[in-house]
């Protein structure tokens, strides 16, 4: 019963199988049909519109949003436990949803405070 | 332009080409017969008329035209075969080369302009060709600090994660490369992976822009993620299944667009902004910062890239097909037979077949609507891209899905009435 579940995944692991298949060769065809020279040294540094490039490119950054994902982690974990109940919602009992709503308003209660705090300026 | 170099000799010509027949001719005897009997002595042999075919039987099948249908319909129904091209990558790369010829000539009428033009005599119908021989003859430059193994690598996981979604779309009834009974999930799974990908390479180029790019489709990935998910849910709500053919067959009698109009239109933003599309292109936006986390992308690494992009395009409007139009569902217009009085092997079938036709047409029609804010909307800013994800669409999806569920408990739609 468990192999003939992971059986059924089987088509998606020859898809990505293709999909390697499809992306080695082409790059492999690029780099023996494309031209290839290094004698410039300024070719290869990163793009910044001409300028010379200053400092690492892998600097610390600001995440100005960071709030929001705090959020996301939190909520898209809630939002895939409906799926759960919403999978099987023709074959359960009516009464079993009153818990779910009581699922959904904690839930709602908590992503309007989330939403609330991360739009106040000054404490990120 | 292509001229011959001066040592050219016409004889030479000759001779390299029967040097090279010569070449293949021996390896396809020495190597290639043997390696097909080597393979078909190890893959289970089909039936046809109760005799095993054998490596020889089959090669003299494939020669006669009247004995090709057991074959083709024996390698029609391998999984690797739907994997690998009907429902699977190569209708889907087909499908998305198609597109990039249809969106520019589209953006280029809404835009008074001609698109193009030269390449083939029929409004520049070989474009995409001429672009495939010109991405993959330019020469692929890897920024000096860039993570080389990294850099290299996820062009080419990008396309294999975007071939592992189109395995999941059902096509026609019966028709899908994994027909698995948690489907929808599965395809949220493999979406999640994008972001990702997207970061890892930003961040292997050791530049400015992309990093800033790869950072913005991590924000915009979180803030659709949500509403893209539960708009999902008010149609397994109303089907009961996770299971994309399911999902389809419990659209018989009216599609579920009809029910979820509010659902369709958060898919829709939704997806717009998973596919980094305008008015969500932010993280690629071109008068920003420089092309976004494409920015050192080149030669062929930008092909790759572009590809995957445009499966994924393919595998979010297909998926809006199924979810809210009724996939495969259509009046049937295709004759029951084709050859009247025919008993032999049949390959065609009406129902497949009419099955395809709507599902590709619709599938068309929601690509075309997924190209043509390009066309007309200009950027949006961050705040109000988070604002609208976060506050306006996750509401939208939630009063839908309270409307299904009303409609479900006060016996407006029974799970009878569903089939």
């Amino acid at each position: 019963m468990a192999g003939e579940l992971a059986s059924q995944f089987t088509p998606i692991l020859y898809a990505l199988g293709i999909g390697v298949m499809a992306g080695i060769p082409s790059l492999i065809l690029s780099r023996l049909l494309s031209p290839r020279k290094r004698y410039n040294p300024v070719k290869f540094l990163p793009m910044e519109c001409g300028q010379m490039p200053t400092g690492e490119g892998r600097s610390h950054f600001m995440m100005q949003y960071y709030a929001y994902i705090l959020m996301f982690v939190v909520f898209d974990v809630l939002s895939i436990f409906l799926y759960a109940w919403g999978a099987s919602l023709l074959a359960i009992p009516k009464e079993a949803t009153l818990p779910m709503m009581g699922f959904l308003a904690i839930m709602f209660a908590s992503m309007a405070y989330a939403l609330y705090l991360s739009g106040r300026k000054g404490i990120w | 332009m292509a001229t011959a170099p001066k040592d050219f000799r016409f004889g030479n010509f000759v001779g390299s080409l029967v040097w090279l027949i010569f070449w293949i001719i021996v390896i396809v005897s020495l190597v290639g017969l043997p390696l097909i009997f080597i393979i078909f002595f190890y893959i289970p042999l089909p039936y046809s008329n109760g005799e095993v075919i054998t490596p020889y039987l089959f090669l003299s099948m494939i020669v006669d035209p009247t004995r090709t249908a057991p074959i083709i319909k024996f390698i029609i129904h391998t999984d690797f075969f739907r994997a690998a091209v009907f429902p699977g990558f190569a209708f889907a790369a087909m499908i998305a080369a198609t597109t990039i010829y249809v969106e520019r000539k589209f953006l280029a009428k809404m835009q008074l302009r001609t698109g193009p033009l030269y390449a083939g005599k029929i409004e520049g119908i070989l474009q995409l060709i001429a672009d495939g021989f010109k991405l993959i003859s330019k020469e692929i430059i890897a920024p000096s600090g860039a993570d080389k193994p990294i850099f290299w690598t996820t062009p080419i996981i990008f396309v294999a994660t975007a071939a592992a979604l189109t395995v999941l779309i059902p096509v026609a009834p019966g028709w899908v490369g994994a027909d698995l009974d948690v489907g929808l999930l599965a395809i949220f799974a493999i979406l999640g992976f994008f972001p990702l990908i997207a970061l890892l390479f930003s961040w292997s180029c050791n530049s400015k822009y992309p990093f800033i790019g790869g950072l913005r489709a991590l924000h915009q990935m979180i803030a659709f993620e949500i509403p893209f998910i539960l708009s999902a849910l008010s149609i397994v709500l109303l089907s009961g299944s996770l299971n994309l053919t399911d999902i389809v067959e419990s659209q018989y009698s009216f599609w579920f667009f009809i029910i979820a109009p509010l659902s369709a239109f958060v898919f829709y933003i939704s997806s717009l902004a998973e596919l980094e599309r305008v008015p969500f292109d932010l993280p690629e936006a071109e008068s920003e910062i420089v092309a976004g986390w494409l920015t050192e992308t080149s030669g062929m690494i930008y092909g790759l890239i572009q590809l995957g992009t445009y499966l994924k395009l393919y595998v979010l409007a297909a998926l809006f097909v199924i979810l809210f139009l009724g996939g495969w569902m259509g009046p049937q217009i295709f004759p029951q037979e084709i050859i009247p009085g025919y008993t032999g092997e049949k390959i065609y079938n009406a129902t497949v077949i009419n099955g395809i036709f709507w599902f590709t047409i619709k599938t068309f029609g929601m690509i075309m609507l997924i190209l043509l804010p390009r066309g007309i909307n200009p950027r949006i800013r961050i705040d109000i891209l988070l604002h609208t994800g976060w506050y306006k669409l996750i509401v939208l999806a939630f009063i839908n899905m309270f409307i299904v569920l009303a409609m479900i408990y006060g016996g407006v739609i029974t799970p009878g009435g569903l089939q």
